[in-house]
This record gives C-alpha cells, sequence and structure tokens, in this order.
C-alpha cells in the first residue's frame, strides 16, 4: 500500500513539474516585440566596411552558382570586404536559417524563394537603400518583397515564369503547326495539338507538367482565378473547376502521366524527365529549364507561348535578396544586395543562370542571353501579357500552403477520392483556414 | 525470520557519504547525456505542444488548441487508421518471419553466419536509398519487377498508385528492412534454450511441429517480447523509407503519422506547435502500447 501511494506521489511530483514548465513559454512570447527595429542609416561611407565580414546564404539552382562567385569576388574587391558565400540545399534552407536565427547566429543576407517564413526577421531596406529604390524594379516582383506598412524587406533578384515547352521533332513528325508567338493557343487549342502528335507519334502521353501547386496556379490564373490574393482566398469554384478539369480529363485517360501524379505522395515531382524522354510532346514548366534543355535534349525542341483562356501569360515566379534584422552588419548587407542588384550585375546573374529580369531598365533594354534567345524571348513576351493577379498570388503568405493543398485536391480527384465539385469545395475552405491562420 | 533479517540490517553500518555517492558518480556522464538529448527535449516538446509557432523563437499560447485540432482534423484519423494498419501489420510479420527465418538459420550446420548476414544486410541500409531503389524497381512501367513479372505475361501491376497495394508494398519493404534485426534477437533467444529439453522431447517421441509448439515457442516468449516491443515502437516511427517510397501517396493512403508530424514541422506553413502535438499523442500511443506490451509479458512470465 505504502509503494503505491509513494508511486502515486512520484508520478503526480513528475506530472507537476511537466505542467509547471508547460506553463513557461518555450522563447518570446509573441506580443512582447522582436528587439529594437533597425535604426535607420541615412548614408554610410564605403570605406567603414572595410575588413569586415559578410554571411549570405545561398540556394543554387545550377548555373547561376559560378556566376554568384563572380559578383561576390567584384564586391570584395571593390569594398575590401570578406565574404562568405554559404550554399545550403533548397529545402534545408528555411530551417537551417530559423535554427540561426534562434542561436543568434543570423547570416547577414538570405536568398529565398518567398518571405512568408521570414516576414517578421528581415531588415526593412528603405533606410539603406531609399525610399525610391524600389522603384527601378517591375511593379510586379516587388509586390512580393514589400511587407506591411510598404517596408521593403527584400530585393527581388530575379523571375521565373511558368510556360509550355514543345517537342519540335514530334510536332514536324505529325504535321501540327505551332501557335503564333502574337497569337497563343487557346487551352482546347493546346490540348487538341498534343493529343494529335500523340496519336501521330505513337508518344505514351500527350501532356506533361511538373507535380506542382505552382504550376496549377498557371492554369487557374489562366482561367481568371487564383488561390490566394491581397489577404484573401480568392478562389471561383467555377472557374476553378473549368480550370482543371481539362487536366482530370488528360489524366483518367492517360493522355497525361496519372501515376507520376499520384505516385509520389505529397512531394514535388518534376516531369522534366518525361519530355526529355520524348515520352510527351508538350510539357508545362517554366524558363529555368531552358539551360537544362539546351544541354540534355536530344532533339529540336522550342519554349511556346502559355494558352490562354479568360487570361494570356504564365505564372510569375523568382527569387529575392533579403538582409535580417539580427544581422551585425546591416549597412553592409543592404549596400551587398544593392550590388548584386545593378543593372550590369543582375544581367551577368540572370544570363548565367537563364532568369528573367526583375529591373525595369533590363526590361526595357532586353536582355542577350548566351543561348536560347529565341525561347528567352517567348517568355519576356508572356511577361508582359501575365496578369497582376498571379503576383498577387504568389507573394501572398498563404499561398504556398494552398498550393500544397491545391495538389492535394487534384490527386484526390484522380485518385478517385472525391469529385472535383467537393474538392474544390473542400479546397476553398482549406485556403481560407490558411489566409485566416498566416494573415 | 523478517524481523531477524530487519535487526540484521539495522545493526550494518551505514556507508560514508562518499561511497555511497561512488554508484551515481558513475552514472552521471550517461544520465547527462540521457538528461540533455532526451528527457530535456522530450519535456521541451510537450511544453512547445501548448504554444503556436511557425518560427521557433516566438510563441502565442494556444492550451489545447493544437491537440483539438489534430484530433477534429478529418486527415489525421485517415492516418492513424493507416498508422495502425502498418503497425499491426508489421508487427505480426516481423514475428511471423522472424521466428520462422531464426529457426532456419538455426538449424543450418553449414553457412548460419552467411545467412545471418544476409538477412541482416537490409537492416545495414539506409532506409532513404531503400526507399528509392525500391520506388525505381516498383515503377508500373519500366520498373524491375513488371518487367521480370511481363517475361511471364503478367500485366503491369500498379503498385505504388493503387491504395490497397501501396500499403502492402510499403509493409513488405518495412518488414524486409527490419526483419534481419529481429531475427538476430530470436537467434540468441534460440541458443540460449537448453539442447537436453529437444533431447527429451525426441526420448518423449515429439515430431519436431509439437517441439516447436510445446518448447521452441513458450521458451522463447521472453525475446518475442522484446520483439513485440521494439517492432511496435518501429512500426509507429516509420517515415523515412516510405517518404522516399510513395511520398505517403497514392492520395494519402500511405501517410502514418511521422509524416503528419513531419509535414507540419518542416514543410511550409510551419507549425512548430502542431507538430509537438503529434508527436506528444504519438509518444502516448507507442507508451501505452509497449507497457500493455510488458505487463501481458509479465502475466505470461508469472503464469
Amino acid at each position: 500500500m505504502a509503494k503505491k501511494i509513494r508511486t502515486t506521489a512520484r508520478l503526480l511530483a513528475a506530472l507537476t513539474a511537466v505542467a509547471m514548465l508547460g506553463a513557461c513559454a518555450p522563447g518570446q512570447v509573441e506580443g512582447q516585440g522582436s528587439g529594437a527595429a533597425p535604426s535607420a542609416v541615412k548614408s554610410v561611407d564605403p570605406a567603414e566596411f572595410a575588413g569586415k565580414t559578410l554571411n549570405y546564404v545561398y540556394f543554387t539552382d545550377g548555373p547561376d552558382a559560378q556566376a554568384t562567385a563572380q559578383l561576390i569576388s567584384k564586391f570584395e574587391e571593390k569594398y575590401k570586404v570578406k565574404v562568405n558565400l554559404e550554399t545550403l540545399p533548397y529545402k534545408d534552407l528555411v530551417t537551417s536559417v530559423h535554427a540561426r536565427l534562434s542561436g543568434g547566429n543570423a547570416p547577414d543576407v538570405v536568398r529565398l524563394t518567398g518571405l512568408t517564413d521570414f516576414r517578421d526577421d528581415l531588415l526593412d531596406l528603405r533606410g539603406y537603400l531609399g525610399e525610391d529604390y524600389a522603384k527601378a524594379f517591375l511593379p510586379g516582383p516587388v509586390v512580393g518583397a514589400t511587407g506591411k506598412d510598404g517596408k521593403m524587406l527584400a530585393v527581388p533578384s530575379d523571375l521565373t515564369l511558368n510556360g509550355p515547352f514543345v517537342n519540335l521533332d514530334m510536332f514536324k513528325k505529325a504535321g501540327v503547326s505551332l501557335p503564333d508567338p502574337e497569337k497563343p493557343w487557346t487551352w482546347e487549342q493546346m490540348i487538341d495539338a498534343a493529343t494529335k502528335v500523340q496519336k501521330a507519334t505513337g508518344s505514351q502521353y500527350a501532356f506533361a507538367m511538373d507535380k506542382s501547386g505552382h504550376r496549377l496556379s498557371t492554369v487557374l490564373n489562366q482561367y481568371g482565378t487564383a488561390l490566394v490574393a491581397n489577404g484573401k482566398s480568392a478562389l471561383d469554384a467555377e472557374k476553378a473547376k473549368k480550370a482543371l478539369t481539362p487536366l482530370i480529363d488528360m489524366m483518367s485517360d492517360n493522355r497525361m502521366p496519372r501515376d507520376f501524379w499520384l505516385g509520389s505522395g505529397s512531394r514535388y515531382s518534376g516531369a522534366n524527365e518525361i519530355f526529355l524522354a520524348q515520352d510527351a510532346p508538350v510539357y508545362l514548366s517554366g524558363n529555368w529549364q531552358v539551360g537544362q534543355f539546351a544541354k540534355n535534349a536530344k532533339f529540336e525542341w522550342a519554349a511556346a507561348p502559355n494558352p490562354c483562356a479568360d487570361n494570356c501569360g504564365g505564372f510569375p515566379g523568382g527569387k529575392y535578396m533579403a538582409a535580417l534584422q539580427q544581422s551585425k552588419n546591416p549597412a553592409l548587407a543592404a549596400e551587398f544586395i544593392r550590388f548584386m542588384n545593378r543593372t550590369e550585375n543582375q544581367e551577368t546573374f540572370i544570363k548565367a543562370g537563364g532568369f528573367l529580369p526583375t529591373r525595369k531598365d533590363l526590361t526595357e533594354k532586353g536582355v542577350a542571353y548566351p543561348a536560347r534567345q529565341a525561347d528567352m524571348n517567348v517568355f519576356l513576351k508572356d511577361l508582359a501579357r501575365t496578369p497582376d493577379l498571379g503576383y498577387a498570388a504568389n507573394s501572398d503568405p498563404a499561398f504556398v500552403g494552398s498550393a500544397t493543398e491545391l495538389v492535394n485536391a487534384v490527386s484526390d480527384v484522380v485518385g478517385g477520392k472525391k469529385d472535383l465539385s467537393t474538392a474544390v469545395s473542400d479546397l476553398q475552405k482549406k485556403t481560407q483556414s490558411l489566409v485566416e491562420e498566416l494573415h | 525470520m523478517a524481523a531477524v533479517q530487519a535487526a540484521s540490517r539495522l545493526r550494518q553500518p551505514k556507508a560514508p557519504l562518499k561511497m555511497r555517492l561512488v554508484p551515481y558518480l558513475f552514472l552521471l556522464p550517461n544520465m547527462a547525456i540521457f538528461g540533455l538529448f532526451t528527457v530535456w527535449p522530450a519535456i521541451n516538446g510537450f511544453n512547445i505542444s501548448m504554444y503556436s509557432s511557425s518560427n521557433g523563437r516566438t510563441f502565442r499560447w494556444e492550451g489545447a488548441g493544437n491537440y483539438q485540432r489534430i484530433l477534429t482534423d478529418e486527415d489525421f484519423w485517415g492516418i492513424v487508421r493507416n498508422t495502425v494498419v502498418y503497425a499491426l501489420s508489421f508487427v505480426l510479420l516481423s514475428v511471423v518471419l522472424g521466428v520462422m527465418l531464426a529457426v532456419l538459420v538455426d538449424q543450418q550446420r553449414r553457412g548460419r553466419t552467411f545467412f545471418r548476414s544476409v538477412f541482416f544486410v537490409p537492416v545495414l541500409i539506409s532506409p532513404v536509398v531503400a526507399g528509392l531503389v525500391w520506388n525505381w524497381m516498383l515503377e508500373r512501367q519500366n520498373g524491375l519487377i513488371n518487367t521480370f513479372l511481363g517475361s511471364f505475361g503478367i500485366p503491369e501491376v500498379p503498385w505504388l498508385v493503387d491504395n490497397a497495394l501501396a500499403m502492402v508494398v510499403v509493409i513488405g519493404v518495412g518488414t524486409w528492412m527490419q526483419v534481419g534485426f529481429y531475427m538476430l534477437i530470436l537467434l540468441a533467444g534460440l541458443q540460449s534454450i537448453d539442447p537436453s529439453v529437444y533431447e527429451a522431447a525426441k526420448i518423449d517421441g515429439a515430431s519436431r511441429w509439437r517441439q516447436f509448439i510445446s518448447l521452441t515457442f513458450p521458451l522463447l516468449q521472453p525475446s518475442i517480447l522484446v520483439v513485440v516491443v521494439l517492432a511496435t515502437i518501429h512500426g509507429f516511427q516509420a517515415f523515412d523509407f516510405i517518404y522516399t517510397l510513395t511520398g505517403g501517396g497514392p492520395v494519402g493512403a500511405t501517410t502514418l503519422i511521422v509524416q503528419y508530424i513531419y509535414e507540419n514541422g518542416f514543410v511550409s506553413p510551419i507549425r512548430y506547435g502542431v507538430a509537438s502535438a503529434g508527436s506528444v499523442l504519438l509518444f502516448c500511443a507507442i507508451f501505452a502500447l509497449t507497457i500493455v506490451n510488458w505487463m501481458i509479458g509479465r502475466k505470461r512470465e508469472a503464469a
């Protein structure tokens, strides 16, 4: 009996200790403030930077790494500073930078695909670069770099645009004509052409697309709707159903690879290998594939203009350079961002990486890419057709989570778990809930 | 008698404090590491489960909110169902195949070490690599297994895109990866059985099957209990190879609870509180099952 009482008492003591620990916040409680706001620096003498060290956390898309290293050398030489370039795998970037922020070992500058995970940690660059600095950039990408109250939390360093590629050899063999760059296909025309080529050439599929909510958003955008925009759930159920129906139909008769979509679960999966193996004559991806295809494709191919429905144009993406509030050298971090995004330096970078420019002057002047100029021009032309809705959607804090839910919704329909109406209605609820959670 | 023992205990001189501290000092380094890297993170995980945080630095009090969110999430209950199906099948197959392999290897006069190594090799393979290799082998088109089956005129089997088949594949690969380890535990148990009991049974005319049922199986029960406990823990914690094999698909059919925790903790939008609450629930489930297993085992041993 006494033993039982002792055991119970010990158990209760342990539970009380754990419960008391639960009453202590594991970190800073929200609303208590996250340190002093950075004091605005009007101007800094570049000579003051000499001898300082800057840590730049970077992820690479491949060919851009060498250009970045070259630009960093130029920066180091000009300012007599040392830049530590820390290249991380993309999937580890967010958790790694979070861990470093928690440990008080924050990098000074970080390359990001979106600001959602770091919005409260980023330095307002207006104090260092000036209120008008953002005007040098295209308004669309600037939306994604702007925080509450107009804070400039990052600089858009490169731009990507989703769009289709076509296998010219297969189209030629099938005798199917390509779209006029000035007069893009409609979605019906594109599917019709792809199906004709499939039948004529005996290819396994007619159409392939990366398994990605970002790529699916291209189709939503073309049909005049988006998952989220301007802090609100923006999905129009009827337009979404109209947009997704052709894809689901193609997966039901395997004109679009059904196994590819279902076989990778919740993971992203790129369909570039399907296109490279000539198993599909049309592939919806984006301009970052140009360099890879130029190197690896054993057939003639070309970028095609995005198909039109209610809208034309593609869906934008891109990367940002941001400085962290915890940076020990905020002025140097801001100067580094400015340097890397000067007209001539951004041009070097985007040429190497096969990206699109974010600077207005580069867009107006045009960029001479080292190869595949005609294909890059297709994307540049589509950039002008891309509606603002895409930029608003892509920069919304709830976009990434909603895009994952969009992939899940399509998988549910393709896998026979739900019908399209139910899947879209559930998607609207989940998107709404994400907006409430993240705004 | 008890009174005499108590009196003799009372008469024993108390060891000096230094001497009484010695065992604890020997234990201290190990306990410090255990406390720092296991107990403290576990308590902190429980603590975080009552807050919401997207960056691990700023926290908002949620109380039981994260638990409520998980327990009212329809997807979560589907994931629980998948986890239970996987864990139960995995435990059952691990025990049955583990015992069978252990008995077969034990009976080998030649090459016992070779067979032991062969069945143990999958344990040494990285689960991520194992998942990728099986994914490649089980692809519907051009996969090694379907190509092999095709040579016998068998049509392509949708191993990874049919809900039920994908679960069967995941259970099979999970068992293949771990059964060698359980076989070694059971083999050690078999080898600790006194051979004279088998000799006595043979003299009594017991068949091999009777010997297995009446001698081997009951005497192996302590080892089987260890395997059941370890397999239950492994079964509920399965994630890495499934993530590279099926990604939890098709349509979430092979998504287990650790993937749910991982995706809340490390995939945008990051929700450390929900991930921690999921971990606490998983801990409670594994802890409760381990206690039940242990109690059943103790009862059997006592009987």
